[in-house]
């Protein structure tokens, strides 16, 4: 009986032998999958920075996309399958400014892949090309999940975005410096297109207009066409609001004629109160274009949003 | 700046061709022609000069980011400051404080039928093998019928240096500090390899590696607290992971632990007590060794899952009350599914977790009646919860565990007991990012002794407060 038990004991060591055999069957897969192809490995932390990756790559880049355009991008978690595109990732593009501080910084330390740590040329954030509104603010929690660094959703500006496109263009070139000129002539591209759509969209903005937003996330927005920001549903960010909080705000707005800004991922309930109260519509709008936006696709989901801000006329 | 400067220069240059008025309009064009096609080229090649530089104003910032731009040309410079506004190329904060610095303050109203001893019971079901008592540090399980502060968690992170992150986890509890977690981990090493060294909670399974105010519920899992103690699998050593690229996450990962455990791998400590029952010194360390291997198939946005299997082996581990030693393995299996759903604050998200956790201890006895006797303790364990988001910023959760499915004693004699068993029901709420707040309540049975059970109910009110970094969610 005892020499039973003592060949039990030993199988631990043949347990070793069967992981390190699987171990070992796994090389090769991954020899293989690591074959890299001529295409630049991208990954985006949401569709609005991979619309300009696709923009500007167009043919030359392979880009996957972390987060779904109806998702908050301060609320995801770091998961296994973001994980597995980061590992094997040459570019990793952000909004960045603590947008994604949640999920993105740990899953790039999870994905055991030094070249797209902070700091490398394979880190992209776009909020470190331009200036941000609301920066170096009071970081006290009172007043909410707040952003000392500024105001990171900068996808809802286009001309910030196209600066960005410049200097994504030239991080591309950096990493591929073949098609560095290519890449350089799509941002152009990309920036007079901006230029051209700004001058229709600042004609098409309703001027007596005035909105009321649910976060600060549109602001950007407002401020390049003009349209002045009475109030925000949230009384601090990541805070819902109270019913007091919404009377007070319908106060604010009596006399005023405007259009009340949420997003999907946003409840439905405040805007609708505060509508109900104020004889003001609500529209409801992406802050991100669809999955599988291009430049133009990302213009065009701009459109939805000027369009709202131009006016009830069908 | 140039472009303008150009389109000056040009309607300069075009209304000194039209002074000159005398000329033919057709050469006067065909000159137009030509110097527009010269001002073009010109326009180009400025532009090309300007990506070039845009491009060496990238690879500059990229190889040092601190120092501030060459000033050889002026343009490099005028093009830095029309595209960034910050000579970093990162603005993320997560390198503005060093190191990064949190406070997590866990505490709450429990009352129990027994006088407050339910909460160490439950951490002490029965099973064949008993634990040596060798650990005299804080438990996060035993709490007083009332108020209590189960622990103030001060946690410090930070990069080193380009090759190592650091992490530090003190647990403040009433008269006690521990450190939970002390190690570094490798950044730099290339083929998805990790090497993680220093005091650290193991990998082993899914909720091993959590810190208590991780957890869905306010406690742990009977299996984790009964098998593996209060602080689960936590040792000094080091851990090597593998992330090959796969088109299937897949995480393979070994450690090597000194094996010093309060269940798996327990130790008679009391020198002349050991010598009486025949049991050897302490072996040198060390001497647990781990594997895990975690996969985590792609299922689209909504949808999320891994599935893991472990296993553990402590080559000493000793009984005190059987004289008896050998060595203890642990197998574990574990599956986790996520739902997200785009609704606010969690609402309509759900979380399925399930692990199975199996020891068996193959040990020798070595003094008394049955010296030289072979006995098998094996006890096994497993547990299923969900977290539904029933509405913005509320959770319902429910879960079942079961210690000792299998609870027997095999070799010398041969014994079979009872299961310990318990439901859990929890309500959450989570008015912001750095707050929250539980209702549990647990009904458990508990095979105290073999024959003897307890029966009790238990509530806890616990409130879970974050101060300082943003925590990181995980999966």
């Amino acid at each position: 009986m005892s020499s039973r038990i003592r060949s039990l004991s030993g199988n631990p060591g043949r347990r070793y032998q069967l992981l390190f055999l699987l171990a070992l069957l796994l090389v090769p897969v991954a020899a293989m999958s690591a074959q890299t192809s001529q295409q630049l490995e991208v990954v985006a932390s949401s569709s609005s920075t991979g619309a300009l990756v696709r923009e500007l790559g167009g043919e030359q880049v392979r880009l996957s996309i972390l987060a779904p355009p109806d998702r908050d991008l301060h609320q995801l978690q770091a998961r296994p399958g973001m994980m597995r595109a980061l590992r094997r990732a040459d570019l990793v593009t952000s909004l960045g400014a603590d947008l994604e501080i949640g999920w993105l910084p740990v899953a790039i330390r999870q994905s055991a892949n030094p070249a797209i740590l902070p700091g490398r040329p394979g880190y992209f954030e776009a909020a470190a090309h331009v200036t941000l509104q609301d920066a170096h603010g009071i970081a006290d929690r009172a007043l909410g999940d707040v952003h000392p660094l500024g105001n990171p959703h900068i996808n809802m500006d286009p001309e910030r975005m196209a600066t960005v496109a410049t200097a994504l263009a030239a991080r591309l070139a950096q990493l591929d410096p073949a098609n560095g000129k290519l890449y350089a002539e799509r941002a152009r591209d990309f920036s007079a297109r901006v230029a051209a759509r700004m001058k229709t969209w600042r004609e098409g903005v309703d001027p007596e207009l005035t909105a009321v937003l649910y976060h600060r996330d549109a602001k950007y927005l407002l401020d390049l066409l003009d349209v002045p920001l009475l109030g925000l549903l949230e009384p601090v960010p990541g805070v819902p609001p109270s019913g007091t909080h919404i009377r007070a705000l319908n106060e604010r707005l009596e006399g005023q004629h405007g259009i009340i800004l949420y997003t999907p991922y946003q409840p439905d309930n405040p805007p609708r109160a505060l509508a109900r109260a104020s004889g003001w519509r609500t529209v409801k709008l992406p802050l991100e274009p669809p999955l599988d936006a291009d430049g133009d696709a990302y213009l065009a989901h701009m459109d939805r949003w000027v369009d709202a801000l131009s006016g009830p006329e069908e | 700046m140039a472009t303008t400067c150009l389109v000056l220069v040009l309607t300069l240059v075009m209304a000194s061709v039209a002074a000159g008025a005398e000329s033919d309009i057709e050469s006067l064009r065909a000159e137009l022609d030509a110097l527009r096609a010269e001002y073009e080229a010109r326009l180009s090649e400025l532009e090309g000069r300007l990506d070039a530089a845009e491009q060496k104003v990238a690879a500059a910032q990229a190889t040092a980011p601190t120092t501030t731009t060459e000033p050889d040309t002026a343009a490099i410079t005028a093009v830095a400051a029309a595209t960034t506004s910050s000579s970093s190329d990162t603005v993320t904060s997560g390198n503005a404080f060093n190191p990064q610095i949190s406070l997590i303050l866990d505490g709450n109203y429990y009352h129990d039928g027994l006088g407050g001893s339910g909460s160490s019971l439950i951490g002490e079901a029965f099973q064949p093998s008993q634990p040596a008592h060798e650990h005299e540090g804080h438990e996060h399980s035993a709490l007083a019928n009332g108020f209590n502060l189960r622990e103030a968690e001060l946690a410090f992170s930070a990069t080193v240096d380009p090759y190592f992150d650091a992490g530090a986890y003190f647990a403040f509890t009433g008269d006690d500090v521990e450190i939970e977690e002390a190690w570094f981990q490798t950044r730099a090493l290339p083929h998805g390899l990790k090497l993680k060294g220093g005091r650290f909670f193991s990998d082993f399974g899914y909720i091993n590696r959590q810190h208590p105010h991780q957890w869905d519920f306010v406690d742990q899992n009977l299996p984790y607290l009964n098998l593996l103690g209060d602080h689960g699998l936590q040792d000094n050593g080091l851990q090597l992971t593998w992330l090959p690229e796969l088109p299937v996450y897949t995480l393979v990962g070994a450690e090597l632990l000194q094996g010093d455990q309060e269940r798996f791998g327990s130790f008679v400590v009391d020198d002349e007590h050991r010598d009486e029952l025949g049991l050897s010194d302490r072996k040198d360390g060390p001497r647990l060794i781990s594997t895990f291997i975690k996969l985590g198939p792609d299922l689209g946005y909504d949808h999320a899952m891994q599935i893991g299997a472990s296993y553990a082996h402590n080559r000493q581990h000793q009984e005190e009350a059987l004289a008896a030693e050998g060595d203890a393995n642990l197998w574990g299996l574990d599956f986790i599914y996520k739902y997200d759903n785009p609704a606010p604050w969690g609402q309509r998200d759900l979380t399925l977790q399930a692990e199975y956790l199996w020891t068996r201890k193959d040990l020798l006895v070595r003094s008394g009646d049955d010296a030289g006797a072979d006995v098998d303790l094996t006890t096994d364990g497993y547990y299923l919860q969900g977290v539904y988001g029933l509405a913005p910023r509320w959770q319902m959760g429910l879960r079942y565990d079961v210690l000792g499915a299998t609870n027997q004693i095999r070799g010398a004699t041969r014994l079979d007991f009872d299961q310990s068993d318990r439901w859990t029901v929890v309500l959450t709420w989570v008015p912001s990012e750095f707050s929250l707040f539980r209702f549990q309540y647990a009904s458990s049975d508990i095979l105290v002794e073999p024959g003897e059970r307890e029966q009790f109910d238990a509530f806890w009110l616990q409130f879970l407060l974050s101060l300082g970094t943003h925590g990181q969610h995980r999966f």
